[in-house]
């Protein structure tokens, strides 16, 4: 790397020659190793999604880990990087909730949230005493004042974004061109867009196809919602939705993979 | 001559996206002697190796008491398990004072990871390089934590940390689905068991460097040390296995750092 | 400027310069009020009862100001005095319930951190007696209802009624009145009082106790409404509703400083 040994990566108040800022790029490689963490934005809601690693046996796996995270009455989050760098930028999101609610009297919609999230994480991107968070965050979010739902990422560098779908950490490119063949996004006009049950089963179906048994990890799928089903509060997918979209998920990647084989025999 | 610049501070990525020193600091967890935790659905179980510097010295203290219904076990710098210790202690008085009721360990765990993390992504102060595992029994039951220096926190069946704690490990996975059922004594013995791998070389486990400490449904925090201890060692050696790791001497214990 | 660390250094008599100046007060009294708060155990867990006055000094200036407030699945509170303390009180508390279910440890169980009835009520005393050593007291009296938690974290049937004061007292008790009503409604309430009481019974005594209050109490209405908290079917606040009065008694009729009497009733 032509960054390394140059003595403009060590740290986050010193510019490179070209004008970046290399230690921000290495907190966001940190990201990049991560377990895959998807978004989706439906018709009726949104779903997050994260491919949680167990690393040894004896875990209890329910509350090891966690990345996803409740924020707010109608909002929540997901992280995936360093998790214990996550889980500050999650208290941080708490506090911002309930400081605005305090303050306006009503729920926080989902850009402010969004937007204190990423001066927050912004700020640790410009002094030489901290460092970056190794971290990115999935917001999913309901404003009760305009009944919008929406999903943002904030990026490690403080960047966000509003997407319709979002993935962050190892499998993220390969799940982005998953989900652009879903119906998500209205200005493609695909017709009717899909709603969360079908979401559930899809993000299932895409973490699957990006795992390797033989190479990565066991792991656990998290997977949270927060939808007209729910009265628009983030909650827990309920195990046995997502039991079941795993095993949907299984049986049509078996039988792509039976095609293929199928395909190439011909 | 290359010199690895990316690991002298805490608050530098490395090229990789590592934070080196971060790493370091869990090294150090695994030159303390090895602690081990398990749970059964009723109580929750600590076991730590204490080491002497000589043989005029007491052994060190491995299992500390923060609450009635709850303890740590620690591996790693013994002082900044102190700190952490009292400010543990702390946070239980506060909680019993405001509250009236015990601090829910879950909570308690959550925030020491918490502490643990913000030192690593501030210049000004170096990680704690300790491990801790935490025993607690509260209204959500038994439970068993295990923090990192990196601010990364597992609630497990059974874990093990510190010097050649693998051994340890191993012997808590392979048992690990039978604890649920156990009872006290039979908790405290896999406990004792585990330990015994743990002891390096020709060493032994003895009432002096034992220590194990249990707490659960019905009862507080206790720790059963000398001649205490004595009672599961004999049984041990009826077992006839009280002879240390010794071909394990490959220590290990602390999770690479996950991401 | 250069600051001395010695004794006497500009740092000090800087201090001590402000010093005398630097006390102040806060409010010690109320000023817009609500009156009493009526609570009781029955059968099968507690009722809450208080009307919807709140009051400007002597004026009844606001008539449909809810006073019982559930502020988590399972816990109500009752308040009288200083209206707006009692909403601040509200909030921290709900603030502290929603802190409580995002910090849960798993997301299947947000529930499993809530406090209990008899937790809200400790803190609440942390904070009143908190306050009022600090000469800044939050001018209620909380009134908290709810169930206890088994050790396990369950809700036992063991229903909880306690109070705390302005000034951090706090006691548990089968019936329990603040204010005007601790004078008034108190004793009738412990002549009726049983353990076994049905719902309905137990609320015609708290009707009967609202619609005296109403004739006594100057600060009192007949718009009232009535909350309990149940094991299965947790709090229940009623909309407020009006008590009929009779006002036809003879002593009222015949009331003030006839001839040859001493001015009272």
């Amino acid at each position: 790397m032509a960054s390394s040994g140059s003595g403009y990566d060590l740290s986050s108040s010193t510019f490179s020659p070209d004008g970046r800022i290399f230690q921000i790029e290495y907190a966001s490689k940190a990201v990049e190793n991560a377990g895959t963490a998807l978004g989706l934005r439906c018709r009726d809601g949104i779903v997050l999604c994260v491919e949680k690693p167990l690393v040894h046996k004896m875990l209890v796996s329910e509350t090891t880990g966690r990345r996803i995270h409740t924020v707010d009455s109608h909002s929540g989050v997901a992280i995936t990087g360093f998790v214990s760098d996550g889980r500050q930028i999650v208290g941080r999101a708490r506090d911002e909730a309930a400081n605005y609610l305090e303050t306006y009297g009503t729920t926080i919609p989902p850009e402010v949230l969004t937007s204190r999230i990423s001066s927050y994480v912004h700020y640790f991107t410009l002094h030489g005493a901290l460092r970056p968070f190794g971290a990115s965050t999935l917001v999913a979010a309901y404003d009760p004042g305009t009944k919008e739902h929406s999903l943002h990422m904030v990026e490690p560098s403080g960047v966000s974004y509003e997407y319709y779908g979002c993935s962050a950490g190892r499998g993220r490119q390969s799940a982005r061109t998953e989900m652009e063949k879903l119906a998500i996004n209205p200005k493609q006009g695909e017709g009717e867009l899909i709603d969360v049950q079908e979401a559930v089963k899809q993000l299932a179906k895409i973490i699957y196809t990006l795992y390797d048994e033989s190479k990565d990890k066991p792991f656990e799928l998290e997977m949270s919602w927060l939808c007209e089903g729910s009265g628009w509060r983030h909650e827990g997918v309920p195990k046995d939705v997502i039991a079941s979209a795993v095993e949907w998920a299984k049986k049509e990647i078996e039988e792509a993979e039976e095609e293929d084989d199928d395909e190439m025999e011909e | 001559m290359f010199r690895n610049q990316y690991d002298t501070d805490v608050t530098v990525w490395s090229p990789e996206g590592r934070l080196l020193q971060v790493e370091y600091a869990m090294e150090s967890v695994k030159q303390g002697s090895a602690c081990i935790a398990l749970r059964s659905s009723t109580h929750a179980v600590i076991g730590a190796l204490k080491r002497s510097v000589s043989e005029l010295s007491s052994h060190q203290q491995k299992i500390l008491q923060i609450d009635d219904h709850l303890g740590i076990g620690i591996a790693g710098l013994t002082a900044d398990a102190r700190t952490l210790a009292k400010w543990m202690r702390n946070e239980c008085l506060n909680h019993k004072y405001v509250y009236g009721t015990a601090l829910p360990s879950g909570r308690l765990a959550n925030d020491l990871a918490d502490r643990h993390q913000r030192t690593t992504q501030t210049y000004v102060r170096r990680p704690y390089g300790v491990g801790l595992l935490l025993a607690a029994f509260d209204r959500n039951g038994p439970h068993v934590y295990q923090t990192c220096p990196s601010g990364n926190i597992y609630e497990c069946y059974g874990t093990a940390i510190g010097a050649r704690s693998q051994s340890g490990r191993t012997y808590l996975e392979k048992h690990a689905d039978s604890f649920g059922t156990c009872g006290r004594e039979e908790l405290i013995m896999h406990a004792v068991r585990a330990l015994v791998g743990c002891v390096g070389g020709d060493g032994e486990l003895t009432v002096e460097n034992g220590s194990v400490a249990v707490v659960g449904k019905d009862e507080k925090f206790t720790l059963i040390e000398g001649e205490e201890l004595q009672p599961y060692l004999d049984r041990l050696e009826m077992e006839g296995g009280n002879n240390g790791g010794g071909g394990d001497a490959e220590g290990d214990g602390g999770d690479d750092m996950e991401t | 400027m250069s600051l001395s660390l010695q004794a006497g250094g500009s740092a000090t008599r800087a201090l001590s310069s402000t010093a005398p100046s630097a006390t102040t007060s806060h409010t010690t009294s109320p000023i817009t009020t609500g009156t009493s708060v009526l609570a009781i155990k029955y059968r099968s867990g507690v009722l809450l009862a208080a009307d919807t006055l709140v009051s400007y000094g002597s004026m009844a200036k606001y008539k449909n100001a809810r006073r019982l407030l559930p502020i988590n699945s399972s816990t109500l509170i009752g308040g009288s005095g200083e209206y707006s303390d009692l909403q601040s009180v509200t909030e921290l508390l709900k603030r502290n319930a929603l802190e409580d279910r995002c910090t849960a440890d798993s997301l299947y169980n947000e529930e499993s951190n809530e406090e209990c009835a008899k937790e809200v009520w400790s803190y609440l005393r942390a904070v009143m007696y908190n306050r009022r050593s600090k000469m800044n007291p939050l001018w209620n009296d909380l009134v908290v209802a709810g169930f206890k938690k088994n050790e396990d974290g369950t809700i036992s049937d063991e229903p909880f009624l306690g109070l705390v004061d302005k000034i951090g007292t706090a006691y548990e008790d089968d019936i329990l009145a603040t204010g005007f009503g601790s004078y008034i409604a108190l004793p009738l309430m412990r002549e009726k009082y049983r353990p076994d009481m049905e719902e309905g019974e137990a609320r015609a005594l708290l009707e009967d106790c609202l619609r005296i209050l109403f004739y006594r109490d100057c600060r009192a209405l007949n718009r009232v409404q009535i909350a309990k908290v149940t094991r299965d079917g947790k709090c229940l606040v009623s909309e407020p509703y009006e008590l009929d009065t009779y006002w036809d008694f003879k002593g009222f009729v015949n009331s003030k400083a006839g001839l040859g009497t001493d001015g009272g009733w």
